[in-house]
């Protein structure tokens, strides 16, 4: 299971950064404070992850101090799809965690991932990007 | 959840073998002539299956009833058909007979709050199926179970 809590680490610690970088923007209020409460969340999870890490001796690598986008972030349109892209992620790296666990951990890894699958569909409204759901969040799209 | 279907069934079976062999004295008695085998329990993702063949149907009654919501509703009904076809696959033969048919009239209750209503109540089967699969069914079922929800939030 180590390998899958890093990952859904290093997933959260992308998302934190991308945050980061597409809040600036973006100038709604509804908007801006969407991006606030799931940077947020996003370094709850991280925190969880980085005290169960602890708890079970795992040691990860550092958090890269910058990230290289997957295009270029330079107004609303792009700052909305970044937070689709890094929300999808999200979502991927807690799914491969519910094989990995039972009982309260999996319900937990599960509501994360159903938390990221909603904040996809909320900022897929926003961006006007249909459809708002996939069939299978989480899943990679090939 | 583990613990039903087929262990169940094995586990009888082994019993009554058991008793057979011990007791080949009462042969003939008939107390044990109904052999008869214990009907297969369904599969534990039977209703998660039923739901979403349900769902589809319910999302094509508000369609045909309200046709400007199509768009709207259209890909979502379609999330419900591609989880069926999943579960169809996982589980085998047995298809769901629950699904109400998408040509019956419109029921007059049928609105994007009911089926609102109604994504809520098939994610926790999904949460609760899911928590309890096996570990090769979680990530089908855990995704199927997030994409409920996310159809909660669509239909807002």
């Amino acid at each position: 299971m180590t390998e899958q809590l890093a990952a859904a680490l290093a997933a959260e610690e992308a998302a934190i950064y991308a945050y980061g970088v597409l809040g600036v923007h973006l100038s709604a209020d509804d908007e801006v404070s969407r991006a606030r409460a799931a940077e947020q969340e996003h370094r709850t999870r991280r925190d969880l992850l980085v005290a169960k890490l602890a708890e079970i001796r795992a040691s990860t690598a550092p958090a890269p101090a910058a990230y290289a986008l997957p295009f270029a972030v330079t107004d609303r349109d792009g700052a909305l799809k970044l937070a689709v892209h890094v929300e999808d992620g999200v979502a991927q790296a807690w799914r491969v965690l519910l094989p990995v666990t039972e009982a309260a951990e999996r319900t937990d890894a599960l509501s994360h991932l159903t938390d990221s699958a909603i904040r996809a569909t909320r900022w897929r409204r926003l961006a006007e990007v249909t459809p708002l759901t996939m069939a299978f969040p989480g899943r990679p799209v090939s | 959840m583990v613990l039903t279907g087929r262990v169940q069934i094995h586990s009888r079976r082994l019993f009554l073998g058991v008793v057979a062999a011990g007791s080949t004295a009462l042969a003939g008695c008939g107390l044990f002539g109904d052999d008869s085998e214990p009907e297969p329990q369904p599969d534990p993702l039977q209703p998660v299956l039923d739901e979403a063949l349900a769902l589809a149907a319910a999302y094509d009654r508000v369609i045909l009833a309200t046709p400007n919501l199509a768009a709207r509703l259209t890909p979502l009904a379609d999330d419900h058909r591609a989880h069926a076809a999943e579960l169809t696959r996982l589980i085998g033969a047995a298809v769901a007979s629950a699904a109400p048919s998408a040509s019956a009239p419109p029921a007059a209750t049928d609105t994007t709050a009911t089926l609102r209503k109604a994504e809520q109540t098939a994610q926790k089967t999904a949460i609760a199926a899911c928590t309890a699969a096996p570990r090769e069914r979680a990530m089908l079922v855990g995704s199927i179970a997030a994409c409920r929800a996310t159809h909660a939030e669509a239909l807002r």
